[in-house]
């Protein structure tokens, strides 16, 4: 269908190297105080910025929310080689398209995964002015940030197993460079968010928790 | 209608013989058809060269394998897009099973099923929501009225965390070990 076009061809090449290995289970600290959102007894609208994946949907099911799924790298990807390069008119009209707003959403959380790997810093800068509007003060973007020199070709899946531990499915074993997002350069880049909580894994990926700022409502 | 009546209790369909395509027009009065007691199995086929621009109701199970273009509102049966059925239009049944393609939004009572290759782009809103892995969805879920509330229970992990931080400022990067 024209409309889902999940392999670009940057993803052609990288399936030839589709790696099935057992997927790894890391606890997450984030994931642990993100559930404490969760926990807030209110019906909460989440974003999903990874591939439709079952047993996570499942497991969100739990708490009574809205889920909407959206999948970044693979509307990113699908314009094919280079992505939206590095310039700055692409980003807007881009994500306009990515994420419409034919049904007015204000998601209290972001699930980003390690998507932002996969974004050039304008990109991701473009990507976040786009998403703010759909945000309110206090909206928890959770994102995997890799500190390492290179990342898997196409990003990791990330299942949820409960509410303090991931697996992580690597579908490569194909590699590129990681664009190693600073702590710094991430508040500068995501500006009205802040960090509010981070942790770094023995693995190599930094876990943030971004707070939209403003008054919570 | 010219939908093709399957009564075998099977899942999916095979498609039959295929006649030459015949035009269709949901709004033209239906032929005669001799009253049968229905079995609860029953249910309804659009084979694949159907192409049907229309809404369609009814009260049988439905299998769609063609292409509909307008609601399909079946509220108290099953709907199943079949591999080769595209339904571009709200779908509303009681379990909904998509293994093809549907450009809108799918309402299920009971139950909607994205089989791995199903491909939804719209909202489905259902008490229980399937996706198999491999499936295409863009859109929104929600399973208003599913367990509300969330267990606290945790599988115990290897304490992976090096460094943490609950501030206002960046995080400080520890190396990683």
């Amino acid at each position: 269908m024209s409309w889902f076009s999940s392999s670009g061809s940057r993803d052609k090449k990288e399936q030839r190297t589709t790696v099935e290995a057992e997927p790894q289970i890391h606890r997450s600290l984030a994931l642990s105080a993100l559930f404490e959102e969760f926990r807030r007894g209110r019906k909460l609208q989440v974003l999903d910025l990874g591939p439709a994946i079952g047993s996570n949907v499942e497991f969100l099911s739990q708490f009574g929310c809205k889920i909407y799924i959206e999948d970044l790298y693979a509307a990113h990807s699908a314009r094919g080689v280079g992505g939206l390069g590095e310039t700055e008119e692409a980003g807007p009209q881009f994500f306009a398209e990515f994420l419409p707003t034919s049904e007015p959403a204000s998601f209290d959380v972001v699930l980003a995964w390690d998507t932002f790997n996969y974004l050039t810093r304008k990109e991701l800068g473009a990507f976040m002015r786009h998403l703010a509007p759909f945000c309110h003060p206090g909206t928890v973007v959770f994102a995997l940030i890799s500190i390492l020199k290179t990342i898997p070709a196409q990003p990791i899946r990330f299942r949820i197993v409960d509410e303090q531990n991931l697996a992580y499915e690597v579908r490569t074993a194909a590699t590129r460079p990681a664009p190693r997002f600073v702590p710094a350069e991430l508040n500068d880049i995501l500006r009205g968010f802040r960090v509010d909580r981070s942790f770094l894994l023995r693995h190599g990926i930094q876990e943030y928790l971004f707070v939209k700022e403003g008054e919570r409502r | 209608m010219a939908w093709k009546r399957d009564d075998s209790p099977g899942t999916n369909p095979q498609p039959e013989p295929q006649s030459p395509p015949r035009p269709m027009n949901s709004a033209a009065p239906a032929p005669p058809v001799p009253e049968a007691p229905r079995k609860s199995g029953d249910r309804a086929t659009i084979g694949p060269s159907i192409f049907i621009k229309g809404d369609l109701a009814g009260e049988e199970d439905l299998v769609i394998e063609g292409r509909v273009e307008g609601k399909v509102d079946l509220k108290q049966h099953n709907v199943t897009i079949g591999k080769n059925g595209r339904v571009k239009a709200d779908v509303f049944g009681r379990v909904v099973t998509v293994e093809g393609e549907v450009d809108g939004n799918v309402f299920a009572q009971e139950q909607a099923v994205l089989r791995q290759s199903g491909a939804v782009r719209g909202n489905i809103t259902s008490p229980r929501v399937t996706l198999e892995d491999g499936s295409r969805f863009k859109g929104s879920i929600d399973m208003d009225g599913s367990r509300a509330g969330g267990s606290g229970a945790g599988k115990a992990g290897a304490g992976e965390g090096q460094a943490a931080n609950r501030s206002n400022a960046p995080a400080t990067a520890a190396s990683a070990g």
